[in-house]
């Protein structure tokens, strides 16, 4: 059942997560509730192994949860089937992943071009968008350029092209700093607010890397599989 | 998403030479063994079909094939010419000789004997000099390749290690002289040996100390007789053997088959192409899709489905396969056509053989696409989400 009403962008309600079975079970989220709201910045913060990487999966429906409800844009994530979930994070999810997942063998715009060619926009009109996109992130003179000859800032700014350019409602970045310096990483941050915020769609990072920890709207602090507190930028 | 599987391929250059290459291989062996192999079982029959105008061989009842030499008595001749339905009816003889040439070397020939009268039986294609030319002392046609090959001698002129035979040239057949008056086209016989055309009366002389001479009978059927009938009556009112072209063809390329192990040894090197091929471009194409492997998982977190995914990857499988096979299958024909003629191994292209092969490789490259297909349908795009 759709819900046309967009007070939340994401709204996640008693989630839990395992894996393995018996002794080798592991909880990785222990009943999460967690919302995000339209146009707002959520970090998900906390150690390494706490579940920060399994929320943003679940709610990217990458997972679907053991228990509990997620909502995407007032879509039922774990109702849906597997095309039906392709579908939904192809027209409705960005992302930006550490390791950038740049295709090597691809040029720059192609690479931004792919998400468009995913939801099947027409190739000549994809590889324009794409380049529009390079543009708005200052690459517009390296569009046929391949990842490897960009430096890892730049990579990471193709990287944010490619999450945003098929226009998503949602934008899913796991730690997208962490293999950056301070200044780059200031300037990525910069970029993705701008981008994706600005627009009035909504941001969800997953970082311990607290440099960048001031960008955020609302930061939700994770340990053991739960949030443990959720706090709110100082205003 | 299936132009972008194509770039992912194509910019892999080295990946992508390294498959086309090892299917290229594959192809050009599954072709180029049967095609010589079909090649040479077409030399058994050669004789018979460059012998077009007869529409029935009639021979003694033991022979077995055309190069299984039975001879009857000439008497046999005017019984199949008094059969119903025989139009007429010529003697041929078909023998092993030995020449000896001008340099003193002795080489193993293939006599053929055509009726004195009519010449049938004779070469279709005359490269110098004419049948008719038989009718003088001594002639004799050689086959083209020979007169340049096999029984070439002597200094030779700009490019030619050897002179070839030419019209005029004479050599001994059984301490008797032969003179070459003209060359003619003919089908290289399964063993190489030189074939040498003369008349029926003059093969005689030639292969004297043999008692019986009559080879074969060629028969032509009346207009409004059908050849497999005629053929029928021939045996029942002579008691002799007499099968159509085709079906003597055929006779005689079953008995090759039955009594060597060239299908075996033929079909191993064929088999050993396929899995080597098999090998190499299953093992070249997954490695290919495990590098990739990261990617089809992006594509797949970025909302592609299962469907799309092999797509692509089938595409990718389908372009190696095509581009392998074509290079293959054209490096096969430039052998061919290389070959063809020059009287050593030759190779027969035909449309089955190509579509042997290209069904063989369709099987190679859609094994190797289903096994990194297995991983790629298994893969949780999840993966990538953990650094």
């Amino acid at each position: 059942m759709m819900d046309t009403s967009n007070e939340v962008a994401v709204r996640c309600r008693g989630v839990t997560k395992s894996f393995g079975v018996g002794a080798a079970c592991t909880q990785a989220l222990r009943g999460v509730d967690l919302d995000v709201p339209p146009g707002e910045l959520v970090m998900l913060v906390g150690p390494s192994g706490c579940g920060k990487t399994t929320l943003i999966s679940v709610i990217a429906g990458i997972m679907t949860p053991d228990e509990g409800q997620c909502t995407l844009f007032g879509r039922d994530v774990s109702s849906l089937d597997k095309r039906e979930l392709s579908r939904l994070r192809g027209q409705t999810i960005g992302f930006v992943f550490q390791a950038f997942n740049l295709v090597p063998t691809l040029s720059v715009a192609q690479n931004v071009a792919v998400p468009l060619l995913i939801n099947g926009v027409p190739r000549p009109l994809a590889l324009e968008r794409a380049r529009e996109c390079l543009s708005d992130v200052g690459l517009g003179d390296r569009c046929e350029a391949k990842p490897l000859d960009l430096s890892g800032g730049q990579q990471q700014r193709v990287a944010i092209a490619r999450a945003v350019v098929h226009r998503p409602r949602l934008v899913v970045c796991d730690e997208p700093t962490s293999a950056l310096d301070h200044k780059t990483g200031a300037s990525i941050m910069e970029m993705l607010k701008s981008l994706v915020v600005g627009d009035g769609k909504s941001l969800i990072i997953v970082t311990h890397d607290q440099r960048i920890f001031n960008y955020a709207d609302r930061m939700a602090h994770m340990d053991d599989g739960r949030i443990e507190s959720v706090t709110h930028a100082a205003t | 998403m299936l132009y972008i599987a194509l770039k992912m391929l194509l910019e892999d250059k080295t990946k992508y030479l390294g498959i086309i290459t090892g299917i290229a291989l594959a192809s050009l062996i599954m072709i180029q063994q049967p095609g010589i192999l079909l090649s040479m079982l077409t030399h058994i029959y050669g004789v018979v079909s460059d012998v077009g105008l007869p529409d029935i061989w009639v021979m003694d009842p033991k022979v077995e094939m055309i190069d299984d030499s039975k001879p009857m008595l000439d008497t046999q001749l005017y019984r199949v010419r008094g059969v119903q339905g025989v139009d007429w009816a010529v003697p041929f003889y078909k023998g092993g000789q030995k020449a000896l040439l001008a340099g003193g070397e002795t080489v193993n020939i293939q006599l053929l004997g055509l009726d004195d009268a009519t010449m049938i039986g004779g070469p279709a294609v005359m490269v110098q000099g004419s049948l008719e030319d038989l009718r003088q002392p001594d002639a004799v046609i050689l086959d083209e390749n020979s007169a340049n090959g096999r029984m070439a001698g002597g200094p030779g002129g700009p490019g030619h290690d050897l002179a070839p035979i030419r019209v005029g040239d004479t050599f001994e057949v059984n301490e008797k002289t032969a003179r070459v008056v003209g060359i003619a086209k003919a089908s290289q016989a399964f063993d190489s040996r030189p074939t040498l055309y003369t008349t029926y009366t003059r093969a005689k002389n030639y292969a004297l100390s043999e008692r019986k001479m009559l080879t074969f009978i060629l028969v032509k059927a009346k207009t409004d007789e059908p050849a497999p009938d005629v053929a029928r009556r021939i045996t029942r009112d002579t008691g002799l053997a007499a099968y159509t072209a085709d079906e003597f063809k055929q006779k005689s390329l079953d008995n090759f088959l039955r009594h060597s192990n060239i299908l075996v040894n033929f079909g191993f090197v064929v088999l050993i192409g396929f899995v080597v091929g098999a090998a190499v471009t299953g093992q070249l194409f997954y490695n290919f899709t495990m590098e990739n492997l990261r990617y089809f998982g992006v594509f797949k977190a970025m909302g592609a489905s299962d469907r799309l995914v092999i797509g692509m990857v089938l595409l990718q499988a389908a372009l190696v396969g095509s581009v392998g096979f074509g290079i293959g299958a054209g490096a096969s024909a430039a052998f061919a056509m290389s070959t063809k003629g020059s009287g050593g191994p030759s190779l027969l292209l035909n449309w089955q053989l190509l579509a042997g092969c290209g069904a063989a490789v369709f099987v190679m490259v859609l094994g190797a696409a289903c096994i990194s297909l297995r991983k790629v349908l298994t893969l949780e795009p999840g993966v990538v989400l953990k650094g």
